[in-house]
């Protein structure tokens, strides 16, 4: 199971309320369907500089493992307070611990509440990946 | 590999594109055109490009690939990967939902299944082309940034060299695949495996037509001829010119 104390995208990004700020990172999912467990792959990560306004379900940076570049999606709507520098130079920290010292961004976020429609507890993303496979 | 469709099934209708000779810029912007596309009908586009270009993959630091670049029209992809010189080659794109069975799971079970095809396709020029594995390839030159000096376990490779090149770009709940066919060698891409050393009549025409056979028949596909649609045109004439921009292609 996976942690429950956040909320998930269809797009396989997370994002959970830490003080003022949202957290946000993408899932174990995510990486899996970019590098099949070859931490190594994942080669480029840009993120949004801080002061930005991201919207959420629309582009706030992008990924690339050796095969594909991926776009990264704000799960909520606000400006970026802070970015995860060290991931754009370590990702295999993506790999090793999505969860927690892999997040991307923090942003203040517009809403307090994690209530969007695009937005899934984690029993529901469990059954939405379940469901994706087949 | 057998149709997917068994007899009495409805087959699966792609739209197929073929625009030959187009502009580099163009190129780039129609294909953006069908990544972005609202509509799910998968699209299989073959082209090429005149005049010849290199393509910087969307990572790629210009000032490692500018040495190359001289006398060349540059653009930069949407797509990730290493730059490719655009020249005496088949360019091929897929752009599909990324829940449709081709694409979906893992980015390399994609990979598998698209080179399956290819593959296939190849075989009919007698060319055994098969996924690298753990081989070692000549045309791994390293540290030249063009993306056929660069080989991976699924890249395709014959004759002990790299002879497609693949790249992906995956937004919006869709999926582009890029793919590039060496007919013949260029200058900056010494060493790789090219269609001609095998099939020496060989044509971008006659290959597209060979691999778009094999789609069909891999996976039991209804393939539909069809134009450029002038929304699709639009988009690519508005658009052409920021892929070919210093702004878009000096970015990084």
């Amino acid at each position: 199971m996976r942690p429950n104390d956040r909320k998930y995208t269809k797009t396989h990004e997370w994002v959970k309320l830490a003080g003022e700020d949202a957290v946000i990172g993408i899932t174990d999912f995510a990486v899996q369907e970019l590098c099949s467990g070859n931490e190594g792959d994942l080669v480029y990560c840009d993120l949004p500089e801080p002061g930005r306004v991201v919207t959420a379900g629309e582009t706030f940076g992008e990924i690339e493992s050796v095969k594909a570049v991926a776009d990264l999606n704000a799960p909520v709507s606000g400006t970026v307070s802070e970015i995860n520098v060290s991931v754009e130079e370590h990702l295999e920290v993506l790999s090793r611990d999505p969860w927690n010292s892999g997040w991307l961004i923090k942003v203040k976020p517009d809403s307090r509440v994690l209530d969007g429609e695009n937005l899934m507890d984690a029993a529901s993303y469990e059954a939405f990946i379940a469901a994706s496979k087949h | 590999m057998q149709p997917a469709s068994p007899p009495g099934v409805a087959r699966e209708r792609w739209r197929l594109l073929t625009t030959w000779g187009g502009e580099p810029g163009w190129n780039m912007a129609l294909d953006e055109a069908l990544l972005a596309s609202a509509d799910p009908q998968p699209v299989l586009r073959f082209y090429t490009w005149e005049p010849a270009a290199l393509s910087l993959g969307y990572f790629q630091r210009w000032a490692a690939l500018a040495p190359r670049a001289a006398g060349l029209v540059v653009v930069r992809r949407f797509s990730g990967g290493g730059a490719i010189h655009h020249a005496d080659e088949l360019t091929f794109s897929l752009a599909a939902p990324a829940t449709h069975a081709l694409f979906r799971g893992e980015v390399r079970r994609s990979y598998v299944r698209v080179h399956a095809l290819l593959a296939a396709a190849l075989a009919r020029h007698g060319i055994a082309a098969t996924l690298r594995g753990a081989a070692r390839v000549r045309s791994d030159l390293g540290a030249t940034g063009m993306c056929f000096h660069e080989s991976t376990e699924l890249d395709l490779v014959w004759d002990g060299a790299k002879g497609v090149g693949s790249a992906q770009r995956r937004s919006g709940g869709r999926v582009l695949h890029h793919g590039s066919i060496k007919l013949g060698r260029t200058a900056l891409e010494q060493g790789v495996a090219v269609v001609r050393e095998r099939a020496p009549t060989v044509t971008a025409e006659g290959l597209a037509v060979e691999l778009a056979r094999e789609f069909a028949h891999g996976l039991g596909l209804a393939l539909e001829p069809g134009a450029v649609r002038a929304e699709e045109q639009e988009f690519a004439r508005g658009r052409a010119d920021f892929y070919r921009s210093e702004a878009f292609v000096r970015r990084r």
